[in-house]
C-alpha cells in the first residue's frame, strides 16, 4: 500500500479497497500501540474538535489552517458517525499520521466505539459501501488503540469529553488500560463522555454516560496538574468554540453545519509558542481544487426532518 | 409538489414505527397498559397492511425505520405525546361524563394517523373526520378495509366512494385543502357547526402557501362556533444568526422537491401564533424543546434515556426548538 496514493484517493472521496483498509489499519495499530495514553505535544499546534465524517469540511480545515505538510495537529476525537464520509475522514487522518507521525495526534472520542457506531451511522456506511462489515471491524480495532488525551507543552490538557471524578492527576490517566472497547462507566468512559456545566460539583449527565463538572473541578484539576487550559470537544457550539470558567476550559467544535442541518460555524484552536491562543473560524463550503472544481462530487444527502 | 407533500406521510409513519420499534412510543402511563398494547397492535397492523397494498410505500417506511437515529425517535415521541395530550385536554373540557353532548375532531391532512381508532372507542360521543389527498385517502381506506382489527374497531364502512371510509361516527374522505369551497362543502356535509370542534393539523400548514393557509384557517374558524386548533409544524427561526430554517428549505427542495413556503414567514412561536385569528390569551405555543424540558415527567425522561445512547443534547435542542405545537381556541 502506498500511503500517498491512498491519500489522493481519499481526498477525492473515492473508495479504497478492503485490502488497503486492512493494511492501513494494521500499520496504524502498530504505530498507535507504541503511544502512551496521554501524548506529549509541542507548540505550535492546531487543536481540532469533532469531525463526524464531514470530509469536505475536514479538507477545508486543513486548507485554512496551513496543512499537515507544515503544521502539527491534535484531533480531539469523533472522527466518525453522522456525516456521510466517516470512513474517508478517519482513514485520511490515519494516512496522514503514518506519513507524518509527529504531526498528527488522534485522541479517542465517544463515537470511536463499536456500540455507538452501530447506532449513529458508521456501521451502516461501511455496509452500504462494501456490502459487509469487515472494514468496520478493522477500524474498530484501531479505535481501541487511540490515545485518551494529550498535553501540549505541559500546559494544555486535551481530551474529547472532560474530567472524571476518578481522575485527579494526568498520571492516573497514564495508568488506565486503554486498549479495549470504551466501558459504560469509570475513568475511561468519563474522559470521553463528560461535559462542563454551571454546576457546583459532579452531577449526572443528561447523556446517560459520563458526568457534568463545574468550575471547581476544572480549577482543581488545572492547579493539581500545573496546567493552564483544558481543551475539549464533544459538544456542538454554534460559534465554533466556547471558553468557560475564566478561560480555564474551551470547547472546540470543527464540524460546520453539523449533520448538514444545524447551521453552525466551526473552529480550530491554534496554540503558539508561549501558549497564546488563536481561533480560526470556518464555514461549511464545498472544498475545491486549485482550479475551482469541487474535490468531492456532491452526493446530496437526504437529511432527516419531521415532516 | 402535491406528490412531494403526500409522500411526507411515509416519513411521519416510518418515524412512528421506528419510535415504536425502539420502545419510545407508546408513552408509559400506569393503568393504561391495555391502550398501550392496542396502540402498538394498530400500528403494526397498519404497517402490514401497507406492505400488502403498496410495496413501494412499505419499502420506504422499512428503510427509514432501519436508519432512524435517537434524535428522530425523541422528536417523534414528543410530537406524538404532545398532540395526544392536547387532544386529551380538549376532550376533558368538552366531554362531560354521562352527558350526551357530542364533540368532533377534524384531522386535516390525516395521512396514516391512526388516532381516530382508539379515540373513537374510548369516547362514545365523538365523531371524527379525516381529510387528505385523494391518493392518501385511497391508500388508507384500503388498508383499513382489508384488516379485521380496524374493521372491528371502526365498524364496517358504508362508503359508496372507492376511496374513503364512512361509518356513523368516522369519515375518511378526500379533500383539497387549497380549495376552500370544497373544504366548506365537506365540513357542512360531515360535521356540525355548533358542536365543540377540535381541528388538528400535523405538518400541514407548513406546506401550504401563505394565502391558502390563511383562507383555510379563516374558513374553519368562522364555520365552527366553538373550537380549538392544534397545529404541529416546523418554524424557521427568527434570529438572523439562525440558519436552521434556510438550510432546511434548501435541503428539502434539493433532496425531494418539497417546499415550505411559510417556514421563514411564521418563523417564531410569536409569529406562528399570528396564523390564527384567536385572541392572544387563548393561543398557546410551545416549542418541542420547551415541551421536553417542562412537560415530560422525570420518570419518562429517565425511561427514554435507557432506550438508546443520546449523544448530542445540543443538537436535540436545536432541532426541537424549530418545531412547535400551537393551541388556538375560539368561541
Amino acid at each position: 500500500m502506498k500511503v500517498d496514493e491512498t491519500i489522493a484517493l481519499l481526498r477525492q472521496g473515492k473508495q479504497v479497497s478492503e485490502e488497503t483498509v486492512y493494511t492501513l489499519c494494521l500499520r496504524s495499530q502498530e504505530l498507535l500501540m507504541s503511544e502512551a495514553n496521554v501524548t506529549r505535544v509541542d507548540t505550535p499546534v492546531t487543536i481540532c474538535g469533532d469531525i463526524h465524517g464531514q470530509l469536505h469540511d475536514l479538507l477545508t480545515l486543513f486548507d485554512k489552517s496551513g496543512g499537515v505538510e507544515n503544521n502539527k495537529y491534535v484531533f480531539l476525537g469523533d472522527f466518525v458517525d453522522r456525516g456521510f464520509y466517516s470512513l474517508e475522514s478517519f482513514l485520511l487522518l490515519l494516512c496522514y499520521k503514518l506519513r507524518y507521525p509527529d504531526r498528527i495526534t488522534m485522541i479517542r472520542g465517544n463515537h470511536e466505539t463499536r456500540q455507538i457506531t452501530k447506532v449513529y451511522g458508521f456501521y451502516d456506511e461501511i455496509v452500504r459501501k462494501y456490502g459487509n462489515s469487515n472494514v468496520w471491524r478493522y477500524c474498530c480495532e484501531v479505535f481501541d488503540y487511540l490515545s485518551l488525551g494529550a498535553v501540549v507543552d505541559g500546559q494544555v490538557f486535551c481530551v474529547h469529553g472532560g474530567l472524571s471524578p476518578n481522575v485527579t492527576t494526568v498520571n492516573q490517566i497514564r495508568a488506565i488500560e486503554r486498549k479495549q472497547e470504551v466501558p459504560h462507566e469509570g475513568a475511561m468512559c468519563d474522559l470521553l463522555w463528560s461535559d462542563p456545566d454551571e454546576v457546583s460539583t459532579w452531577s449526572l449527565s443528561p447523556r446517560g454516560a459520563g458526568f457534568l463538572f463545574g468550575r471547581n473541578e476544572v480549577d482543581q484539576f488545572l492547579h493539581c496538574n500545573g496546567l493552564e487550559l483544558i481543551a475539549r470537544a464533544h459538544q456542538l457550539v454554534m460559534e465554533g468554540y466556547k471558553e468557560m470558567f475564566g478561560g480555564g476550559l474551551v470547547t472546540v467544535w470543527s464540524a460546520p453545519n453539523y449533520c448538514y442541518r444545524c447551521g453552525n460555524v466551526a473552529a480550530v484552536l491554534r496554540i503558539e509558542d508561549g501558549l497564546s491562543r488563536e481561533y480560526m473560524i470556518f464555514e461549511a463550503v464545498q472544498a475545491q481544487d486549485d482550479v475551482g472544481n469541487a474535490i468531492i462530487p456532491t452526493k446530496k444527502p437526504q437529511m432527516d426532518y419531521f415532516l | 409538489m402535491d406528490r412531494a407533500v403526500q409522500e411526507t406521510d411515509y416519513d411521519a409513519f416510518s418515524c412512528k414505527v421506528s419510535a415504536i420499534a425502539k420502545h419510545y412510543l407508546p408513552r408509559q402511563v400506569s393503568g393504561k397498559e391495555k391502550e398501550e398494547g392496542e396502540f402498538v397492535q394498530l400500528h403494526m397492523a397498519y404497517a402490514q397492511g401497507l406492505k400488502s397494498v403498496s410495496r413501494r410505500a412499505y419499502s420506504k417506511v422499512d428503510r427509514a425505520v432501519q436508519s432512524a437515529q435517537p434524535v428522530m425517535n425523541y422528536g417523534t415521541y414528543l410530537r406524538s405525546v404532545a398532540i395526544d395530550e392536547a387532544i386529551a385536554c380538549f376532550l376533558k373540557e368538552h366531554v362531560k361524563s354521562g352527558a350526551e353532548a357530542p364533540v368532533q375532531v377534524v384531522n386535516l391532512g390525516c395521512g396514516s394517523d391512526l388516532r381516530m381508532t382508539q379515540m373513537l372507542s374510548q369516547v362514545p360521543h365523538l365523531k371524527w373526520l379525516d381529510l387528505d389527498f385523494k391518493e392518501s385517502v385511497a391508500l388508507k381506506s384500503r388498508i383499513l378495509e382489508n384488516n379485521p382489527l380496524f374493521q372491528r374497531e371502526l365498524g364496517p364502512s358504508e362508503s359508496v366512494e372507492t376511496a374513503g371510509y364512512l361509518t356513523n361516527r368516522y369519515c375518511l374522505t378526500s379533500c383539497d385543502l387549497n380549495d376552500i369551497a370544497q373544504v366548506a362543502e365537506i365540513l357542512k356535509k360531515f360535521t356540525t357547526q355548533d358542536c365543540p370542534t377540535l381541528v388538528l393539523s400535523e405538518c400541514v400548514l407548513c406546506y401550504m402557501k401563505s394565502a391558502e393557509s390563511k383562507a383555510l384557517i379563516n374558513c374553519i374558524e368562522s364555520f365552527y362556533k366553538m373550537g380549538t386548533w392544534i397545529s404541529y409544524d416546523p418554524i424557521g427561526g427568527d434570529d438572523s444568526a439562525d440558519k436552521f430554517g434556510k438550510i432546511m428549505q434548501t435541503n428539502l427542495r434539493e433532496s425531494r422537491h418539497l417546499e415550505m413556503p411559510t417556514l421563514m414567514v411564521y418563523n417564531s412561536p410569536e409569529k406562528y401564533a399570528q396564523r390564527f385569528n384567536t385572541a392572544p390569551h387563548s393561543t398557546s405555543i410551545v416549542t418541542m424543546w420547551q415541551y421536553y424540558v417542562q412537560s415530560v415527567p422525570d420518570e419518562e425522561k429517565m425511561r427514554l434515556k435507557t432506550l438508546q445512547f443520546l449523544d448530542e443534547i445540543e443538537e436535540l435542542e436545536i432541532i426541537l426548538s424549530h418545531y412547535i405545537l400551537a393551541e388556538a381556541s375560539w368561541r
